[in-house]
């Protein structure tokens, strides 16, 4: 019995999409492996304090919150505070007027986190005028 | 016949499946982010969490990274302080010329000593640049 001719399943102008197939799935393979979860990141602003301009002094003498950034802890206006006292007293400051400007002092010795916490309760509290200077050591 | 019937019904119910894994394939191409290759990731931020979110990428921005050892590095090229300032002034003097301002981006390790830091911001207020900005983690992943 002559034998059926099997036609074959791709006639000639025919894509054969296994191998694209194979490779569309690694790619696929690559890029959820090599995906990965993204920190979220703030930027902080701070203004340094600039040479001043010829001018009038103001009538007004500006309010400053002078804060100091020690290695261990912080003062406000030469009051020693920890990092709970440090939300606390800047919070009753700036329920007064948050448009004082925070002079901010920092100590060679004092770890940059300390900073960043310091500007991060600014931040809560929406005291957006920040002044960083930096002194010598303690 | 049926084999002819079986072969182009597998062949169709693939198609949906190809076009399925060519839009994945899209969406992580769109959103793989090539410039985190610059971004020191030994770096270790301080937290931050009330910071305001900044998804406003500015081209012109300085990003500085400063590590737990007080090493300031720009795309993770180590610079000395004195070729900071020279570099500031340079591109401060030529967004001047553009009428815009130079943003410059601290990013610095929360262990390293202020000092280091210091150095920076002096490099920056040497080459007339006021306005800085530190990075922190708003939220870790």
């Amino acid at each position: 019995m002559a034998r059926k001719r099997r036609r074959s399943s791709f006639t000639a102008g025919e894509l054969n999409l296994t191998a694209m197939i194979d490779v569309a799935f690694q790619l696929l393979s690559f890029f959820l492996i090599s995906a990965h979860p993204v920190d979220v990141l703030t930027n902080l602003d701070v203004f340094r304090p600039q040479p001043d301009v010829i001018s009038a002094p103001p009538p007004v003498p500006p309010k400053i919150i002078r804060v100091t950034v020690f290695a261990d802890g912080f003062t406000i206006n030469d009051r020693a505070v920890d990092s709970r006292g440090l939300l606390k007293f800047l919070s009753q400051l700036a329920d007064l007027d948050k448009t004082q400007t925070v002079l901010i002092q920092c100590l060679n010795e004092s770890p940059h986190g300390k900073l960043i916490e310091l500007l991060d309760v600014c931040a809560k509290l929406k005291l957006t005028n920040l002044s960083v200077v930096s002194s010598g050591g303690a | 016949m049926r084999e002819k019937r079986e072969e182009e019904a597998l062949n169709g119910n693939l198609t949906a499946m190809i076009d399925v894994v060519f839009q994945l394939i899209i969406f992580f191409v769109c959103t793989v982010n090539m410039q985190d290759k610059a971004i020191d990731d030994r770096i270790k931020l301080a937290m931050a969490p009330n910071g305001a979110v900044s998804n406003v990428k500015d081209p012109y921005e300085v990003k500085i990274d400063v590590s737990d050892t007080g090493a300031i590095s720009v795309s993770r090229t180590i610079l000395p302080a004195s070729m900071l300032t020279t570099i500031l002034t340079k591109a401060r003097a030529d967004a001047k010329r553009s009428g815009r301002e130079v943003p410059v981006l601290i990013r610095a390790d929360a262990r390293v000593k202020h000092e280091a830091v210091k150095k920076v911001m002096d490099a920056c207020t040497a080459a007339g640049i006021w306005k800085i900005k530190f990075t922190a983690l708003k939220e870790k992943a």
